[in-house]
């Protein structure tokens, strides 16, 4: 019976909401728009899990069985190589495919394998190449096109990708042979440290849209309330009327879902064209999880009902007017406070207990005391402002209004920016965790970029081919100086020693002065000086016996292998002599230094005429290059060089330090998640504004009747956005602090820096301004005199 | 002898879209006087009282206040003079409901740039002349609607304005409360000299004017003003 009661208020109530006439629509509307937002972006968050997950099975699929060693060529293998480039700080992924026979596998996403010299490209390469932006990337990609990638290829539709049929590649390429397609690489466990910042980011990023959510049902409230007066006049009871309101707000809540499934599905189609973070996706990847979506599509008409019920507490609807309680009942500390307590009881016994070595945490106490802890800040708010605001004296007149209003009715303030003190008391928590981690998660590379930009190695090369690849660099346009050595080995001569099947070998350098100046320190040099370099075992490199039992002052190497293995590449007969090199007298013993890429070298170094480089066995031309910071595109340039000379050869970008991979990833998913947040809050506190406004249409018209200047309301405005988020914005750098600190000390880690919130209360600030700036124009709009008209 | 008129329009045209709301209404005030502005609803009556005010600038005529034409000046000098020369009282919405109803009268001297203090103080005594003292710490949403009309018309007369201009300042009280509004509106103004212009519906109130005019289908059909 009771059922049929609810039942029977909540439908009255939804048909009032869409047939109250214009102004019912419009709140409906307003509601169903706010709420879809919110949906949307409920369904989009919980698309994320299967979209990170979808671009996982999108590599494997792709990427070349690897798990078992294919021998011997056969119709159906092909010799592969798998690389990336960088082109203006994006990645270019390539793969370069050598069949064996004439059944080679197609690669993923082609429906055709590529004639020799030619290649095929993904959508977005493809329109890159075509670009005027892409002109120095083509001359690097030296194929003709044969077609398009297809989406079974590639891991997002922006993503930059290129597969060629090459007639280069030899068995000494460093990926070797595939028969097949497919293979899940296996990824490396997330530590303790990391889920606890997906945990709580997570928290953080999805409780303001449901805060979000419960402000948009109740848009247009004082509007409806009136509605309901003349309903208690026919009849209707007082718990009648709560539950036709809340069928209003059921039925915003309804369409809202409409909306949002609506927005999602206008969203998904998007999903590849844009890129946040490096995140781009396919929009058939873009599928909620059916548990998550279900949560949020019950979620949402349930807290609409009992958000209006909650609301209307402090009211008493009357059947001649609405009363808000004329004396708002005194806001209740203690409960507020309760929350709060309880989210720290649930998080203080953490403290010590996360530790990086760990690869899992204890989720359910993580959650429910970071969920508690946020909502009881979200409760504290509006005594906070209601205290606060009490306090404030009047001042000009646009301060006066706007405290007056904060005064009477600190409610609605309070609501509209508790999205933001959630959003920004995270953003604080989470700016601590990061800051604390970012030490245990970026590594130092050892590399220096001040002395070289770029590292350049390929394998195979004489000396005057190293020569020839020195002065190419040179020539490069952007190129400032190129550093290149040829690196072979010298060997200790003689018959082997009892036990072993190699002689002992150490690295040997030749190149000029200023290139083997890379490597160590050397006192002096000049064309036809030797050094033997020591490391000290730096890096775990070899003791330095190793090293002089080879070379030393005076001593003779074999600069070839005098006992190669049988399969061995060596060009040399077996039985043939290895050329002997003996060591100048002079040669003096130097200490290591970090090269520009950050290793430890050791062996000899040795000047080009100290040596005859004719002899020596096969060499790795390594090169170091210095840009010019002037010239644009100075990198591209040397990679195209690099590219040309062998595209098989090691290139790579020298960095000081390295973030690791899975920590990368956290954060480009925390910014994706936080900018989406923050522009939900600013939504939200908008639509708050406009619609405050929109309630206030007739005072606005009137107080301009009487000569209230444009500027006197605007600021008005401000300050009624700005004070309520200054107070929220003090409670969550208290608050984020706090919890910081707690999930902080969970992991054992020390606060690295308390000024962490002034770039959340900046953007506080951004949002003040932005807020009030676009609720402008309709402000100017509402302050026209058509607001007095009453026909 | 005739004054010359205070507040002077000529062939009024204004359409709010496709609607015409005035079509070549004529109006005149002499200082001091009281004009009824009669009429069915949607008349254009108020939209009359809006043109003359400055609020709603018209689509053709002209309107001349003390020898200026209002239909040039720029938006910032009309609501300049609706400030200085300017009361009004409106039907309902027209009282800051977060603002006690002394703070509500004193708004318009304290955007005159008047200090608090003394805003107020002149606003207090206004609601005193007005019968309503009791309600100055009040707000609104605290007092009657026949209280509210009084501290509105406080409001209006707090500048010492020239003009006041009254939308159907009854049309939401009672009769007794509406009477009571009237006598003190109409009073008070002959007290300081000031104009008023009455927009209503009612004989009853209209009785309370010098003269009554009639706005039908956008013109003033009744205009008894002297040229």
């Amino acid at each position: 019976m009771k059922l049929r009661v609810w039942a029977r208020d909540l439908a009255l109530g939804a048909r009032f909401a869409v047939s109250g006439g214009r102004p019912g629509l419009l709140r409906t509307l307003l509601t169903a728009t706010g709420v879809g937002f919110g949906v949307a972006l409920l369904l989009l968050a919980a698309s994320l899990p299967h979209m990170l997950f979808q671009r996982e099975v999108r590599e494997s699929v792709r990427a070349v069985d690897a798990s078992r060693e294919v021998t011997g060529p056969r119709p159906d293998t092909f010799r592969y190589f798998d690389r990336a480039t960088t082109y203006r700080d994006n990645v270019v992924s390539a793969l370069l495919l050598q069949p064996d026979g004439d059944a080679p596998p197609l690669p993923p996403g082609a429906t055709a394998f590529p004639r020799p010299g030619e290649m095929l490209l993904s959508p977005a390469l493809r329109d890159l190449l075509d670009s005027p932006e892409g002109a120095l990337l083509r001359e690097r990609l030296p194929y003709e096109v044969a077609g398009t990638l297809g989406k079974d290829g590639l891991i997002g539709p922006a993503e930059l990708r290129y597969v060629a049929h090459v007639d280069f590649l030899d068995t000494g390429n460093p990926d070797g042979r595939g028969e097949r397609f497919g293979w899940s690489v296996p990824e490396e466990p997330m530590n303790a440290f990391l889920i606890l910042l997906v945990v709580v980011a997570c928290v953080v990023l999805l409780l303001p849209v449901l805060v979000f959510v419960a402000t948009a049902v109740r848009f247009g409230g004082e509007q409806r309330d009136r509605r309901l007066a003349a309903l208690r006049l026919v009849g209707a009871d007082a718990p009648m009327t709560r539950r036709i309101a809340a069928g209003e707000s059921l039925a915003g809540a309804l369409l809202g879902l409409l909306v949002g499934a609506g927005l999602f599905a206008v969203a998904r189609q998007f999903a590849g064209s844009f890129t946040i973070w490096d995140v781009n996706a396919f929009p058939s990847d873009v599928v909620p999880l059916p548990a998550l979506a279900a949560l949020a599509l019950v979620t949402v008409p349930v807290a609409s009902v009992v958000v209006t019920l909650v609301a209307l507490r402090g009211v008493a609807i009357e059947p001649l007017g609405v009363v808000r309680a004329s004396a708002p009942r005194r806001r209740r500390l203690w409960w507020r406070l309760l929350l709060l307590a309880a989210g720290a009881a649930l998080l203080v016994p953490l403290m010590g207990r996360v530790s990086v070595t760990e690869t899992s945490i204890d989720t359910v106490p993580v959650v429910t005391g970071t969920v508690l802890f946020l909502i009881g800040l979200t409760t504290l708010l509006p005594w906070l402002v209601e205290a606060g605001v009490k306090r404030l004296h009047t001042g000009p007149v646009a301060w006066q209004l706007a405290v007056r209003r904060l005064q009477l009715s600190s409610g609605t303030a309070a609501r509209a920016v508790s999205g933001i003190v959630v959003a920004a008391t995270g953003a604080i928590a989470l700016q601590m965790l990061f800051q604390a981690m970012e030490k245990d998660f970026t590594l130092p590379t050892g590399g220096d970029s001040s002395r070289a930009q770029i590292a350049f190695g390929v394998h195979g090369k004489t000396f005057d081919e190293a020569r020839a690849i020195n002065a190419r660099f040179a020539r490069t346009e952007g190129v400032a100086e190129a550093m290149s050595v040829v690196e072979a080995h010298a060997w200790r001569p003689g018959p082997l020693e009892k036990g072993r099947d190699s002689a002992p070998a150490t690295p040997l350098r030749v190149g000029d002065c200023a290139s083997l100046r890379e490597f160590a320190a050397l006192p002096a040099c000049r064309d036809g000086d030797v050094f033997v370099v020591l490391a000290h075992g730096a890096q775990g490199g070899p003791d330095d016996e190793r090293i002089t039992a080879v070379a030393r002052a005076g001593a003779t190497v074999a600069l070839r292998d005098p006992h190669p293995p049988e399969d061995g590449p060596e060009g040399r007969p077996a039985d043939a002599p290895p050329p002997l090199w003996k060591l100048p007298a002079g040669t003096k013993t130097v200490d290591s230094r970090p090269d520009p890429t950050g290793m430890y070298q050791y062996g000899v170094l040795a000047t080009p005429s100290a040596v005859d480089t004719g002899l020596l066995g096969e060499s790795y031309a390594q090169s170091v290059i210095r840009l010019d910071p002037a010239v644009p595109d100075a990198a591209d340039r040397a990679r195209n060089t690099a590219a040309a000379i062998d595209p098989t050869a090691w290139v790579k970008d020298l960095k000081d330090t390295e973030v690791d991979a899975a920590f990368s990833s956290v954060r480009t998913g925390i910014l994706v998640g936080s900018t989406l947040t923050m522009l939900l809050v600013a939504a939200s506190l908008l639509v708050t504004t406009l619609e405050q406004l929109r309630d206030r249409k007739r005072l606005l018209s009137s107080l301009v009747a009487f000569g209230t200047r444009r500027s006197t309301l605007s600021w008005s405005v401000l300050w009624q956005t700005a004070v309520p988020i200054a107070l929220g914005l003090a409670l969550a750098v208290a608050g984020g602090l706090g919890l910081g600190v707690v999930l902080l000390k969970a992991g054992g880690q020390q606060v690295q820096d308390w000024w962490v919130f002034l770039p959340v209360v900046g953007i506080g600030a951004a949002l003040i301004a932005l807020v009030t700036l676009l609720s402008l124009p309709a402000l100017w709009r509402l302050m026209r005199a058509d607001g007095l008209r009453t026909e | 002898m005739t004054s010359a008129p205070l507040l002077r329009a000529t062939g009024l045209d204004k359409a709010y879209g496709p609607t015409p709301a005035l079509a070549g209404a004529d109006f005149s005030l002499r200082a001091g006087e009281v004009v009824a502005v009669m009429g069915p609803s949607g008349s254009g009556k108020s939209t009359l009282l809006h043109c003359l005010a400055g609020i709603v600038r018209p689509d053709a005529g002209t309107i001349a206040y003390d020898g200026r034409d209002l239909t040039a000046l720029s938006d910032r000098e009309r609501s300049s003079l609706r400030r200085t020369d300017f009361g009004f009282v409106f039907q309902f919405g027209q009282l800051v409901p977060e603002l006690t109803c002394a703070e509500n009268v004193a708004l318009p001297l304290r955007l005159n740039g008047e200090k608090r203090r003394a805003a107020e103080a002149r606003a207090v005594a206004w609601l005193a002349r007005l019968e309503v003292d009791g309600v100055a710490a009040k707000r609104p949403g605290e007092i009657s609607g026949g209280q509210g009309q009084r501290v509105a018309v406080a409001r209006a007369l707090v500048t010492a304005p020239r003009v006041i201009f009254a939308d159907e300042p009854t049309g939401a009280l009672d009769s007794l409360n509406g009477e009571r509004v009237m006598s003190l509106l109409t009073e008070a103004s002959r007290d300081t000299g000031a104009a008023v212009v009455l927009v209503t519906h009612e004989a009853r109130v209209a009785a309370y004017s010098d003269r009554e005019i009639v706005v039908r289908d956008g013109r003033v059909r009744d205009a008894e003003w002297a040229a």
